[in-house]
């Protein structure tokens, strides 16, 4: 796919995941363990053998640069293309100011028209998946089709909204709706889409002369019946972040094995940042049960149904069940949580209790001491 | 021309005949490590933190998985303009080429390629030995003493003496005498296999040494012992950290051991002093319901269903539900299936223990040593180690 491009379209304005996204935008999530949310769309593309790859920004994207670097982990780090950080302001401010995803991609058009390739594969990046997109790109221009969402059936209605397909039996959209999973066996899309790049800056040309902003209600909704649109149907796992609901639902989903199988021991593998990180040392007094666990943490304690990220320290007695803790948190003797995500580098002194409900975990803030 | 103060040049090329089935593919230094890492990681950490950015890796046995692994010194913040890390295998000159034939002739067949950078001083290191060192303050004391060489000491049981190089020094630390492996030690000052020397006083040496026929072309067996029979000052600098050399499976496995005592008698944890190692990413490990774990290091890419103590996990290793792992290292991929047993023992890469097999050294002198990729199946359980050459 030496001659499609990716676009990754980061979200930053979510008020959804509450705490989480305060201090960062929704791409650079950090999920199971060691990773962060945009690493899935991100390998997905190189997997195909994208080498040019922009990532969008609005705002708080300090730790996805962070994150991202200058691309080595992801073998994007080029000569000729590579990965590009594309922060706002990037070619003007006017499009900076405003808030749609249109008035990004027309903040990037410089980077756009510059690149080569004729396809864009354009994504937000809020799934866990392990996904690859020569075959939808095959029949993309098999079909003749203008634009290509990449969806996926949904069995389990939820509140976040999602893009929701009607496709006759080729696979041709006849109608696009956005809103709430209200039944099962829906087709919704996955915030992926494959088109002509020309035809991407065409599009967003046209709605934005109209004033329009959003590129899923303006450029693909209200287009649903003029263009030539066809869905792709992504038969893997997948996990959308869009809550902290979900959120918490995702990696505890990633507990299981047959998850683990599906995202991380496939041929495609999923890449992020490297730290030089020692392995994780277990202690004595270490009671671990169904715990996904990263390197360079001392365990001492017990842990059942957690997913403990990088650099975690979890003191001696501690219990913790139905956690999410992130990078360098320290869990000191005698805690006690559950149902607790708690973000990065924040301290849980001696002795403290803390009880969330498996459908409203608490959330400690970056940073915070307990 | 460039100009290196202190330039390194690390012995990578031994076969470790003693570390047996470990390094039938792979040279010594290669060789896995701590969890995620391999033996020649800990000389190359010590030389990014000492600030020494431009290293010679000396190879020869088995070289591929070091090369490769190695690469462009990236991991190590060794891939630098002017400087970095330089693989250094031997080569055929206009008309003749050989190998190595000891390590101060790997260091003279290289002079052309030290004085490129014309470097004051000169580091020679061993890739195979665990610690942690700053060699600026060895250099820092080399300069204040004006010895053409310095060589670090550590104090080792006297028992163990005729294993090393022994030296003795004066009331002011300079080196009255050097045995190479004594049988009948005088003292308990042992040289680690780091030595700093004055380039141009060593490359005179490497001259003198490559011209007697009769020379071993080694630093301890003759260029050490010619320096000081030539009169040259020797100062001893004395480290009192861990330093560990892991030639033997057995001190491999003693090592390994070290880092997962409580508390840990080698520390990997030390934010100042980072051992960086390449590593690909691989998933979190997943410890299992029913698992236990405890006194253990564990690392990525790892699923374990049974019960683990004492031991030391590399990447995606694989413990089956109802199998038992005391006090072992288990290599990067390899698999211990359901109901396996697996005490004193080091388990090589990709090697596989079957269901119900039993791995197990029975004299506690001993460990047991499964070779890369071998496969075991129960019944024919490995509870000696005598059958292994070498250890």
């Amino acid at each position: 796919m030496q001659d499609t491009m990716g676009i990754i379209l980061t979200e930053s304005d979510d008020v959804t995941l509450r705490e989480l996204t305060e201090v960062r935008s929704r791409a650079a999530l950090p999920v199971a363990g060691r990773y962060r949310l945009i690493d899935f769309v991100l390998s997905g593309m190189v997997n195909s053998g994208i080498i040019n790859v922009g990532v969008a920004t609005k705002n708080k994207y300090s730790s996805l640069m962070d994150h991202l670097g200058a691309g080595s982990p992801w073998d994007l780090q080029r000569e000729h293309y590579g990965l590009f950080m594309l922060p706002p302001y990037a070619s003007h401010e006017k499009y900076a100011a405003m808030a749609g995803e249109i008035d990004v991609l027309m903040g990037i058009m410089p980077y756009l028209r510059r690149s080569r390739q004729k396809y864009v594969v354009l994504s937000t990046g809020n799934t866990i998946c392990n996904i690859t997109f020569d075959e939808a790109l095959r029949e993309h221009k098999t079909k003749g089709a203008d634009i290509t969402v990449i969806y996926r059936e949904e069995n389990t209605p939820g509140d976040g909204e999602r893009l929701i397909l009607e496709t006759d039996d080729v696979g041709r959209i006849t109608d696009l709706s956005h809103g709430p999973l209200r039944r099962t066996g829906l087709l919704a899309g996955m915030d992926m889409y494959i088109m002509e790049k020309e035809l991407l800056i065409r599009i967003c040309e046209a709605a934005y002369a109209r004033g329009e902003h959003s590129f899923v209600m303006d450029a693909l909704v209200r287009n649903a019946h003029t263009m030539r649109m066809y869905g792709w149907e992504y038969k893997g796992y997948a996990g959308r972040v869009d809550s902290v609901a979900s959120y918490f639902a995702c990696n505890m989903e990633i507990l299981r094995e047959d998850v683990q199988t599906a995202l991380f021991r496939q041929e495609d593998e999923i890449f992020t940042k490297v730290k030089h990180l020692a392995p994780t040392r277990y202690g004595d007094g270490a009671e671990i049960t169904n715990c996904l666990i990263a390197d360079g943490c001392n365990i001492e304690g017990s842990a059942e149904n957690c997913i403990i990220f990088r650099g975690v320290k979890l003191g001696k007695h501690a219990q913790l069940r139905n956690c999410i803790i992130m990078e360098k948190t320290h869990i000191d003797t005698g805690c006690e949580a559950e149902n607790v995500i708690f973000d990065k580098e924040c301290l849980m002194r001696e002795g403290k209790r803390l009880m969330g409900q498996p459908n409203y975990p608490i959330i400690i803030r970056k940073g915070a001491v307990i | 021309m460039r100009n290196t103060k202190c330039l390194a040049m690390v012995l990578a090329g031994g076969q470790g005949s003693r570390l047996g089935a470990l390094t039938k593919h792979i040279a010594k230094p290669a060789v896995p490590f701590g969890g995620k890492y391999r033996i020649i990681d800990f000389v190359l950490s010590n030389c990014t933190h000492s600030g020494i950015h431009t290293v010679g890796v000396l190879t020869q046995y088995q070289p591929l998985d070091l090369n490769t692994y190695i690469g462009s010194g990236q991991p190590w913040d060794l891939d630098r303009s002017g400087g970095g890390v330089y693989i250094l295998p031997p080569y055929m000159k206009s008309g003749e080429g050989e190998w190595y034939k000891g390590t101060a002739n790997a260091i003279y067949q290289n002079m052309g390629f030290i004085e490129r950078f014309n470097p004051r001083y000169v580091l020679v290191l061993s890739g195979d030995h665990i610690y942690k060192m700053h060699y600026g303050k060895m250099l820092q004391m080399h300069v204040s003493t004006g010895a053409a060489a310095t060589i670090a000491v550590i104090r080792v049981p006297i028992n163990d003496a005729s294993r090393f190089g022994i030296m003795n020094t004066d009331e002011n630390g300079f080196i009255t005498e050097f045995e190479e492996k004594p049988q009948k030690p005088k003292n308990d000052l042992a040289s680690m296999g780091v030595y700093l020397f004055d380039w141009q006083v060593l490359k005179k040496y490497l001259i003198l040494d490559e011209g007697n026929p009769d020379s071993k072309n080694d630093f301890g067996k003759n260029v050490i012992p010619q320096m000081l029979a030539a009169g040259e000052r020797l100062h001893a600098y004395h480290f009192d950290g861990y330093w560990k050399d892991v030639g033997t499976a057995k001190s491999l496995w003693e090592a390994n051991m070290d880092l997962v005592r409580t508390p840990p008698r080698f520390d990997l944890y030390d934010p100042d002093w980072t051992i960086f190692s390449r590593s690909a990413a691989q998933p979190p490990h997943y410890i299992a319901p029913n698992a236990r774990i405890s006194e253990s290091i564990v690392t990525e890419g790892c699923r374990i269903y049974g019960r683990v103590h004492g031991s030391v996990l590399f990447r995606g290793v694989t413990v089956g539900r109802g199998a038992r792992i005391v006090n072992s290292i288990v290599f990067p991929g390899a698999h211990i299936e359901a109901e396996a047993v697996v005490e004193n023992a080091i388990i090589g890469t990709e090697a596989v223990v079957r269901r119900g097999a039993v791995i197990k050294s029975t004299d506690g002198d001993n460990v047991c040593v499964i070779g890369d990729g071998e496969t075991r199946d129960a019944g024919s359980d490995f509870l000696q180690s005598a059958a292994i050459g070498g250890i």
